[in-house]
């Protein structure tokens, strides 16, 4: 019961220290933890099987965003 | 899902849609974007929309991605 | 006044200011912060459980996003 509290605690600290972050390299890991940290809670939020489907349509999404956007800062700074 | 959940994952909604404001850099303003979106997912999953839900997280970073183009493009202009 | 109604409306707001007034006063900063409106009336169809209405919703945001950005390559490479 403790565990999903413990998640969004989490996820509320990734997103602050990822806003506060100046380098854009750096915010990046925050933000997968706090992608990681939702994944958690739709996970425990419900008693369903379709919430695992779920929760890894969004893994999957979040995780595919934020390397796309990882990949275009590194490529556009070697290249300009 | 209770009143402390809510609090919580409104604040991060609500830092993300903040954040997106205040960023100067686009690439920072795309990182608050998806800031956004991980606040509103449980929010869908709570009211029991998951299939809903798993549509949602599958068309939101295609629409990033595809704005994505445009900024490769524009700094390989700059 | 269920709680998504209350933070759909405050998004919404905040997304309006942020796409009519934008940080740097460019096509692309005006065309990121236009997503944040949208995530606000996300949640503002959930309060009213209009399951179909928002994805439809969400499917003509992608696509009318894959247009604006066409135009305004377009328009960049005819500047």
């Amino acid at each position: 019961m403790i565990a999903i509290y413990l998640v969004a605690a989490l996820a509320v600290f990734a997103a602050i220290r990822a806003t506060v972050e100046k380098n854009t390299g750096r915010k990046l890991p925050y933000v997968n933890v706090m992608n990681f940290a939702i994944a958690g809670t739709i996970v425990l939020l419900l008693n369903h099987p379709l919430a695992l489907v779920a929760a890894a349509a969004y893994f999957v999404g979040s995780t595919l965003e934020a390397n796309a956007i990882a990949s275009t800062y590194a490529g556009g700074e070697q290249r300009g | 899902m209770d009143d402390l959940l809510v609090l919580l994952f409104a604040a991060v909604a609500l830092i993300g849609a903040v954040s997106a404001h205040l960023q100067r850099d686009r690439f920072g303003k795309l990182i608050a974007v998806g800031i956004v979106f991980g606040g509103i997912a449980p929010f869908i999953a709570a009211r029991g929309y998951l299939d809903v839900l798993i549509a949602v997280s599958l068309i939101v970073p295609v629409t990033t991605i595809i704005i994505l183009l445009i900024c490769r493009r524009d700094a390989h202009d700059a | 006044m269920t709680p998504e109604f209350i933070l759909g409306c405050i998004i919404l707001i905040i997304g309006v200011i942020a796409a009519g007034f934008p940080r740097p006063m460019t096509y692309l900063g005006r065309l990121i912060s236009l997503e944040i409106p949208g995530f606000g009336l996300l949640l503002i169809m959930l309060a009213y459980d209009e399951m179909l209405a928002l994805l439809t919703f969400i499917g003509v945001t992608a696509i009318s996003t894959f247009v604006l950005v066409r135009a305004i390559e377009r328009k960049e490479a005819a500047e």
